[in-house]
């Protein structure tokens, strides 16, 4: 935070209050010495004075606004820019460790409430105990004596105030909480309707809103209740302080001690302190939402990311130079090997990846198949370096993942992933996601062999328009556009995330026939994870997976005489008996 | 549940004015009607608080004017004296007087916000609870053609607007106009002229805040239109993440980020400072009409003409009144976004619902009949995209019937139809023979169990996502389920097990699993009729014959409808029914249809025609 504007905001904030509290001031000396002494000419002198006060008072209210405007949502836009740059760089597992929408809403509402807050404590939060230390120095100055009743009913009135928002900011975090839970539930409601429908359980869906529901508002009452007592006290104390003034200011004036416009400066100066100790409490309720707004955003700020770097050049700098050049080299580095690679996802139990190591060359086809939680996704999100192993290296193009930056990593390898995400814009924007400067017909050539050009030309051609999440494309356009994607990019390594699910026979058949015989892919090391013999049958290597070991590598003929796992997953898929052809 | 064909209706959200703006206040007042007791008597304490506390400064005044009468008395008797002769006793009166006004004014003040409060919270209840209930009742096509977000947005964020002024700025307005003719009128009472030279301010109160408000409204609408922009990116973004860091662009994503944060900042700080520059404003008015008091007021009482408790009292006032024109000023801002909200609110509980069920109480299962038919029926999303056309199907009982053909067939759309998630444009479906649109929803659907295309699991342990498939299922159902499902033996490897919470954060089940979850779920239903719609494609194939297995157990008494565009999914069925276009256009067991030698032959073998190199 700016330091400068912001204590500059404050120090306008605190010209405003002197001000607004100097004109009960001069009215003390108006009516002493004016009314009194029927001084006309005096009264007319104090009443310029007072103008030009007042006058002064608005512009520096005005530059306090206006500085404390810019700050606060500068803060603003200086979190969301931290927010969004460290998600962005998160690996998979913070992703899944705080969820999509939360983070969502963390970068979204959570600084908005930061923002209000600041701006507030700027302008009005601050003032409260400024007009209260300015008053009573104020009053001090005027008549010291009579500031012994300031001296007994403010420090009550503190307490009040602090009583409440210690009893009353637990209350509000609660709140916070269980608006997020019945909102999580309504959500719910709406993706969920024909599984609630289709079971015949909307009763039990809207009991569980009801006691959430009812939950929220006996909190929200037992809060608001709490906080309510607040204006009522305050008022006591205040009016037993201007029945303190007149009676013990009174005496003084009787013995002579104090002059009637003190007396009446002094009433001035308690009414302007509870308007500004009102304003205060209200702010209570916002206070700690935007604290435990605050602390959402520290959570994600302060996440250390999982993924490690070492970004020291690699010893074997030669590999990097070489990734283009046709091979000549003696020693042809693997485009992709995993030493003993191991991992587990954060809570579990057991590995997800169990001592995996292999070696995939260039210019190949390698496939990996296996079980539901066998562990291929798995291999390919370390791969990526979206996770980091707990034991192991991988390299790719000889060198270790976590050398290259992450930056970098897409140009080595590019990824179709099992979901597909496609973002609002046009066709050619999302291609151009892989390569920035793809020509249309590198695009148009992707989506060829893709087999999206043709719903893609009726769409439109390239600007046709992508709504958010690609949902005007039916699931099999939208991963054909997510393939055609991979496709545009310039990389060496190409994996298919069982990217061929929800493409009916046909389509499937004719892109992996596009895509075996595209020029472009030679040279290229192709990884295919898929849950159909059919599919990798022909690969160069198949890895077989089966809970997170690797139990078979070989070509497909190696492993349908010598696998058994293989064998398994070969005889629940081509009952038919002697039906693969290549 | 997105539909793929039927394009992705959005519904816009509409700017902060609200349409009709009487109209839905009166239909948010009706709202309060249950509780208009609780409303009438925090009216009534609002004022009587109000009453209260604006009388006290004129008290405290008096007590001013007669300290003030004992020292101008003491330098009138013209003779040195200690002290002056003030009327102690009479300022005592007055002080308790005081005391006691603002104690009562307290304590109504106190009745009137818990009871404000009780009122607030309990609309707000209820608001939630009938949005809740509505959503019961509105067909699937509303959930299908809005935006979720859209949705959400009317729950939480209009919500938290409607409750926000609920709970505070109702009964403002009422303290609000009652202090400023409260005050005025005691103004009046202790004299005319002051008042009326404290009046001036109002005047150019109206205009300052005529000339600020309307360009802070129109900067405020700026500054959400970019927050929009902001929160469109962040959402599509982090949803996307894994992508972004795929393809490398961060960084082009960071600085696109940028522009739109740069450019809500713009708008923000300047919609902020002119919407707050109000105040301080109001403030320099109020001070101009303080000093223009104090002075024409010292003149007044130097002149004999006035009290100088009055010109101390009209001083006090003079803070209490111009802060209602403020006030009051601000909450018309916030009730026009407050009806905006509420109408959004309203909007969809005006939604037309669902047709009622309307049971035949005669119509008796035919025994004879077959389970389901399909009699010529025809069926749209849109009326300009014919779907299905004298589609004709006749299930019998125990039959496992696979629904094959290329996307956009028309696959999920039967099961739409059985489910009655949408109703036939023409033609008849029969359960056992009924009419399915002569019975009740959820009788019809009590014979059905779905495990749908995408998995949907909610925020609860996996022993509550599993029994959601039957209501009252007992511990051992659901393990038996989970057992048949092959869930069992990866659950309990799970560190809670059975108790393990799902939700976003769940890592270590796969999307296989959830699959495996939904499947149990179905078992535990325990149905006439089982739909499974693409259920096992991600569940690999080994898995899946085990399942097949157990459901061959399962099947003594079942009618099983497989949709699926995996061939080895379907080889089992008895009969297989291949769509294209919303056509049948063959039918038969796969050896016969191999046989045939046609589209579903075609499907087939491209299965093994080109593995990848």
């Amino acid at each position: 935070m700016a330091w400068f504007p912001a204590t500059m905001a404050v120090l306008f904030l605190f010209g405003q209050t002197v001000c607004d509290l100097y004109l009960p001031t001069i009215t003390a000396s108006l009516v002493n010495k004016g009314i009194l002494q029927q001084n006309f000419a005096y009264i007319m002198k104090i009443g310029w004075r007072m103008l030009f006060v007042a006058g002064l008072g608005l512009m520096a209210a005005t530059v306090n606004v206006f500085l404390a405007s810019r700050q606060s949502m500068k803060i603003g836009a200086q979190l969301r820019s931290k927010l969004y740059a460290k998600v962005l760089n998160f690996a998979g597992q913070e992703m899944t460790q705080f969820g999509t929408s939360t983070l969502i809403t963390r970068t979204t509402n959570d600084v908005v409430q930061v923002q209000t807050v600041m701006f507030q404590v700027l302008r009005q939060m601050l003032r409260s105990p400024m007009i209260l230390v300015t008053a009573c120095v104020l009053a001090y100055i005027q008549a010291p004596r009579l500031t012994v009743i300031y001296l007994i009913t403010l420090p009550i009135l503190t307490v009040l105030c602090l009583l409440v928002l210690h009893y009353a900011t637990p209350l509000f975090h609660s709140i916070q909480g269980k608006t997020d839970r019945i909102n999580q539930i309504f959500r719910e409601g709406l993706t969920g309707v024909r599984v609630s429908r289709a079971f015949n359980q909307e009763n039990h869906e809207q009991k569980r809103f009801d006691n959430v529901n009812r939950d929220y508002t006996q909190t929200g009452v037992k809060a608001y209740s709490l906080v309510a007592c607040l204006y009522p006290a305050m008022t006591l104390v205040l009016s037993l302080t201007d029945v303190g003034i007149i009676m013990y200011g009174g005496q003084m004036i009787a013995v002579k001690t104090l002059n009637v416009g003190d007396l009446i400066a002094f009433i001035t100066y308690t009414t302007q302190i509870l308007t500004s100790f009102m304003r205060l409490s209200r702010m209570f309720v916002s206070l700690p939402r935007a604290s435990a707004s605050a602390k959402r955003i520290n959570d994600i700020l302060e996440t250390p990311s999982s993924v490690k770097y070492e970004l020291t050049p690699p010893a074997k700098s030669a590999v990097t130079e070489n990734t283009k050049r046709p091979n000549t080299q003696l020693k042809q580095v693997p485009a992709v090997e995993f030493r003993h690679v191991s991992f587990r996802y954060p809570g579990a139990e057991r590995l997800a990846l169990d001592d995996i190591s292999f070696t995939a060359d260039r210019d190949s086809t390698i496939a990996v198949i296996g079980g539901t939680g066998a562990g291929k996704s798995t291999l390919i999100d370390l791969l990526a370096h979206l996770y980091e192993p707990a034991a192991g290296q991988i390299l790719v193009e000889g060198r270790p993942v976590n050398s290259i930056p992450a930056n970098q990593l897409h140009r080595y390898l590019t990824v179709a992933q099992q979901k597909t995400v496609l973002f609002s814009g046009t066709v050619r924007s999302n291609l151009q996601k892989a390569k920035a400067d793809a020509s249309d017909e590198e695009m148009w050539h992707a989506l060829d062999v893709a087999q999206a050009s043709k719903f893609v030309q009726a769409a439109g051609g390239l600007d046709a328009k992508v709504q958010q999440g690609g949902h005007n494309f039916s699931g099999g356009q939208r991963q054909r556009l997510a393939i055609a994607r991979t496709l545009v990019a310039d990389a060496d390594i190409y994996v298919f995330d069982d990217t061929f699910s929800a493409l009916d026979f046909q389509t499937d058949a004719n892109l992996r026939l596009a895509l075996a015989e595209d020029p472009q892919m030679k040279g290229k090391l192709v990884v295919i994870v898929a849950q159909r013999v059919a599919t990798v049958l022909n690969a160069d290597q198949i890895l077989v997976l089966d809970n997170g070991k690797l139990v078979g590598r070989g070509t497909h003929d190696e492993l349908a005489q010598n696998n058994r796992t293989y064998q398994q997953i070969m005889a629940s898929q081509l009952k038919q008996g002697g039906g693969s052809h290549a | 549940m997105h539909n793929g064909f039927a394009p992705h209706l959005r519904q816009r959200s509409k700017a902060e004015q609200a349409q009709n703006f009487w109209g839905t206040t009166w239909r948010l007042l009706r709202y309060l009607k249950p509780w208009h007791w609780l409303l009438f008597f925090s009216i009534i304490f609002a004022i009587a608080s109000v009453i209260f506390s604006v009388s006290a400064p004129k008290i405290l005044g008096e007590a001013t004017t007669t300290i003030y009468a004992g020292v101008k008395k003491g330098r009138a008797m013209g003779i040195t004296m200690s002290r002056w002769p003030i009327d102690f006793h009479k300022v005592g009166h007055y002080a308790i007087v005081v005391l006691i006004l603002y104690g009562c004014s307290a304590i109504f003040n106190l009745l009137q916000q818990l009871l404000t409060t009780q009122l607030a919270q309990k609309v707000v209840y209820t608001l939630r609870r009938d949005l809740k209930q509505k959503m019961r009742q509105l067909p699937v096509s509303f959930y299908d053609n809005h935006d979720h977000g859209d949705i959400m947005s009317r729950m939480v964020n209009d919500m938290d607007n409607v409750s926000a002024t609920l709970q505070q700025g109702l009964i403002q307005i009422v303290t609000s106009a009652f202090t400023f003719i409260g005050v005025l009128f005691l103004m009046l009472t202790i004299s005319l002229r002051l008042t009326l030279v404290a009046l001036i301010t109002i005047p150019i109160g109206i205009v300052i805040v005529g000339v600020i408000s309307p360009k802070a409204q129109r900067l405020f609408g700026k500054q959400q239109a970019t927050l929009g922009t902001i929160n469109n990116q962040v959402e599509e973004t982090y949803t996307g993440q894994q992508v972004v860091k795929l393809f490398g662009d961060e960084k082009r994503e960071q600085d696109s980020f940028e522009k739109k944060n740069q450019q809500y900042f713009n708008a923000a700080w300047k919609a902020q400072f002119f919407s707050i520059l109000v105040f301080p404003s109001m403030n320099f008015v109020r001070n101009l009409g303080f000093l223009m008091v104090a002075v024409v007021g010292s003149f007044l009482v130097a002149q004999g003409q006035l009290a100088i408790g009055a010109v101390q009292a009209i001083l006090q006032y003079q803070e209490q009144f111009s802060r209602p024109i403020t006030q009051l000023a601000n909450l018309a801002n916030v009730f026009q976004q407050t009806i905006a909200s509420s109408e959004r609110i309203f909007a969809i509980l005006d939604e037309p619902e669902m047709t009622t069920d309307q049971p035949v109480k005669d119509e008796q299962p035919q025994a004879a009949a077959p389970i389901i038919s399909f009699k010529d029926v025809k069926f749209s999303y849109q009326p300009d995209q014919p779907l299905i056309d004298h589609f004709n199907l006749d299930v019998a009982p125990r039959q496992t019937i696979a629904i094959v053909g290329p996307t956009g067939a028309g696959k999920s759309t039967l099961i739409n139809l059985l489910e009655r998630f949408y109703d036939v444009n023409a033609g008849k479906i029969y359960l056992h023979g009924v009419n399915i649109q002569d019975m009740t929803r959820q009788e019809l659907r009590s014979h059905f169990a779905i495990v749908p295309q995408e998995t949907w699991l909610f925020h609860g342990t996996i022993m509550d996502n599993i029994s959601f498939g039957r209501m009252n299922a007992t511990k051992d159902e659901v393990y038996r389920a989970a057992q048949l499902a092959h869930a069992d033996h990866f659950i309990r490897t799970l560190p809670d097990g059975y108790q393990t919470v799902l939700g976003e954060g769940s890592t270590e089940i796969s999307i296989g699993q959830r699959q495996l979850l939904t499947i149990a779920r179905a078992f535990v239903a325990n149905p006439e009729i089982l739909i499974l719609d693409e259920a096992t494609s991600s569940v690999d194939t080994r898995t899946e014959s085990l399942i097949q297995q157990a459901m061959n157990d399962l099947q003594a008494n079942r009618t099983t409808f497989i949709v699926a565009h995996r061939l080895s999914t379907v080889q089992n069925a008895d009969k297989i029914i291949v769509l294209n276009h919303g056509h049948i256009v063959e039918t038969g067991s796969h050896a016969a249809l191999m046989a045939k030698n046609g589209f579903y032959a075609k499907l087939y073998n491209s299965q093994f025609r080109h593995a990848l190199r």
